[in-house]
């Protein structure tokens, strides 16, 4: 795949502004490529100084099938790590250890209830713990990303607290690098 | 008859902030006495008898300006010959379309207005922009007859489209066709011009759709990428990135391609970010402080002040131009829609007559309204206390309403 990039659209024909969007993308088909003005420019950190690199795992490498990780639970409107839960990540610590061509995505859920966009914030927040937590048992933090899905996909459907604390979870995607 | 009194001293303030935004006033009262706010705010009756409406384009454009301005919050249209506002003139059926040719007359004033319109899109737009004109001439305040709403039809899990309606519920319009989680949907620069982050790569994204035309990523980085909210002056982007570990308030600067970071939040995420009308200032969601809170941070100095104590949630904040911040607030396990001053002295007041369990709010252009979603659908929320009005009656879980500004 192609590298990392954000590209300035310049859609002055359109609303006078600048748009900026990345040049690799799985939109790739639907883009316009004859926009006027459209010239590839990196994303720079103001703070850094330096351009926003990485690629996404999905979009480089190939999934892992066939190895199973057990979700990791969370109390609600936590992204706190419960004592119970640690075991099964130190399961996926072992994996990557023990597999050093294996890339992990976790990946944060929520349960239903409550501002969808604050959800896709606290997933993000209970993959980071994971993700800090899987640093800490000796895993390379550039081996592992995240991805937040919010609400948006429970592991099951319905309400009530037996269905939302199935729901409060975070689970692991390999990929082969 | 002291509840009459203070009835009547209410009255009064309404009046005021009708007549120009005496938000002053409104500040110096108790939340107590607003609360007593019912009645919604005072109409002027206007007659539409005088328009001679003949064919089908001509009542459409009928039946949409009475709409329009029962909607506005302004006016009521009255069946009788006579209002204290009359609209006349002549609304001709061509073979291009239909001509109008109308006089607005009210005590002492009057203008004219004039629009030829080929197609019944082009009818309904008409009778919005006249409704619009009458509020902006008449009543001096901003029309949201001609804005529009975004907002989603979430189907089920990971399931949902961006769907667009006109401000009075009518044209409304699929925009994406993905089947897929989408979040928080809100308008760019334009009426035409839609932010929104995407599940549909299997990962957040943060795209940029014009209406009937391309979308783009506008963010794809590693981790989250969400929340784009476009600047007042359209050169910069408030959007929530993790790139660097943990997911923050960044600004994304147009011209320059380059981000800075707002926030720094180590045990904390935020989200919902809102600009203030001066563009000055961006509230937004975080909880850095355990639950979901709302701050303001200057974006200057990057610093940040924390605006909700009350609720054990304040969530999805809209800055209206008028100069109030409404949010959702968790109260006693349901969510409701609140305003407050983003002034951070506390003090907050419920939206009146909000059906239960209200969230998503967003103001309209007017400052004064607000579409929210609650049952499965949208509601109009009048902040000056007329009763809601539900927006959407086709059967959906519509949801994550923005109104265009």
């Amino acid at each position: 795949m192609m590298k990392s990039r954000m590209m300035i659209a310049n859609l002055a024909l359109m609303c006078g502004l600048l748009v900026v969007g990345t040049g690799c993308s799985w939109f790739g088909e639907e883009e316009i490529t004859d926009t006027p003005g459209v010239i590839d420019v990196p994303v720079t950190d103001s703070d850094t100084g330096k351009e926003i690199t990485g690629e996404r795992f999905e979009d480089k490498y190939k999934k892992v099938d066939g190895v199973t990780l057990s979700p990791v639970y969370f109390a609600f409107d936590s992204y706190a790590l419960a004592p119970s839960e640690i075991a099964k990540i130190e399961q996926v610590a072992k994996h990557l250890l023990a597999n050093s061509s294996h890339v992990l995505v976790v990946e944060g859920h929520c349960d239903a209830r409550g501002s969808a966009e604050y959800n896709l914030a606290l997933g993000e927040n209970r993959a980071q713990s994971i993700r800090g937590h899987l640093v800490n048992l000796g895993v390379d933090a550039a081996r592992m990303q995240t991805r937040s899905f919010g609400s948006e996909k429970p592991a099951m459907a319905g309400s009530g607290e037996d269905v939302w604390r199935l729901n409060r979870r975070g689970e692991f995607a390999l990929y082969q690098k | 008859m002291f509840n009459q009194r203070k009835r009547f001293l209410v009255g009064l303030l309404v009046a005021g902030i009708c007549a120009g935004g005496t938000e002053s006033l409104l500040a110096q009262r108790s939340p107590l006495e607003i609360s007593v706010v019912k009645e919604g705010a005072k109409k002027d009756s206007v007659s539409l008898a005088g328009l001679r409406a003949a064919g089908p384009n001509g009542q459409l454009f009928v039946q949409t300006l009475t709409r329009d301005l029962d909607l506005s919050g302004w006016f009521k249209v009255t069946a009788s010959r006579e209002g204290t506002i009359n609209v006349v003139g002549g609304l001709l059926e061509t073979g291009a379309g239909l001509q109008t040719s109308t006089k607005v007359t009210w005590p002492g004033k009057s203008f004219n207005w004039a629009r030829n319109a080929a197609s019944k899109a082009e009818v309904r737009q008409a009778a919005h922009a006249l409704a619009d004109e009458m509020v902006k001439q008449i009543k001096n305040e901003i029309g949201i007859a001609s804005s529009r709403i975004v907002f989603i039809n979430r189907r089920g899990s990971n399931n949902g489209d961006v769907y667009v309606c006109d401000a009075d519920g009518g044209s409304m319009f699929q925009v994406t066709q993905d089947s897929a989680g989408v979040i928080g949907p809100q308008w760019g620069s334009n009426r035409n011009d839609i932010l929104y982050t995407s599940l549909k790569p299997g990962y957040p994204t943060l795209l940029r759709q014009t209406i009937g035309g391309s979308r783009r990523p506008l963010a794809n980085f590693k981790g989250l990428n969400t929340g784009g909210a476009i600047s007042p002056d359209g050169r910069r982007i408030a959007l929530i990135l993790s790139y660097q570990g943990n997911a923050e308030l960044y600004v994304l600067d147009l011209g320059t391609a380059k981000v800075t970071r707002m926030t720094t939040t180590p045990s904390g995420a935020e989200s919902s970010p809102t600009w203030s009308p001066d563009g000055k200032s961006i509230a937004y969601v975080s909880d850095r402080d355990r639950a979901p809170h709302i701050y303001v941070v200057d974006v200057a100095t990057r610093t940040s002040k924390r605006l909700t104590y009350k609720g054990s949630q304040n969530v999805n904040p809209s800055w209206s131009c008028k100069n109030k911040i409404c949010y959702a607030t968790l109260r006693n396990g349901i969510f409701q829609i609140a305003m407050m001053s983003p002034s951070g002295d506390g003090s907050s007041e419920l939206v009146p007559g909000q059906p239960e369990g209200s969230e998503d709010p967003s103001w309209a252009p007017n400052g004064r309204h607000i579409i929210c979603s609650a049952k499965n659908t949208l509601y109009i929320l009048d902040s000056l206390g007329d009763p809601a009005v539900r927006l959407i009656q086709a059967s959906g879980n519509w949801r994550s309403p923005d109104w265009s500004k």
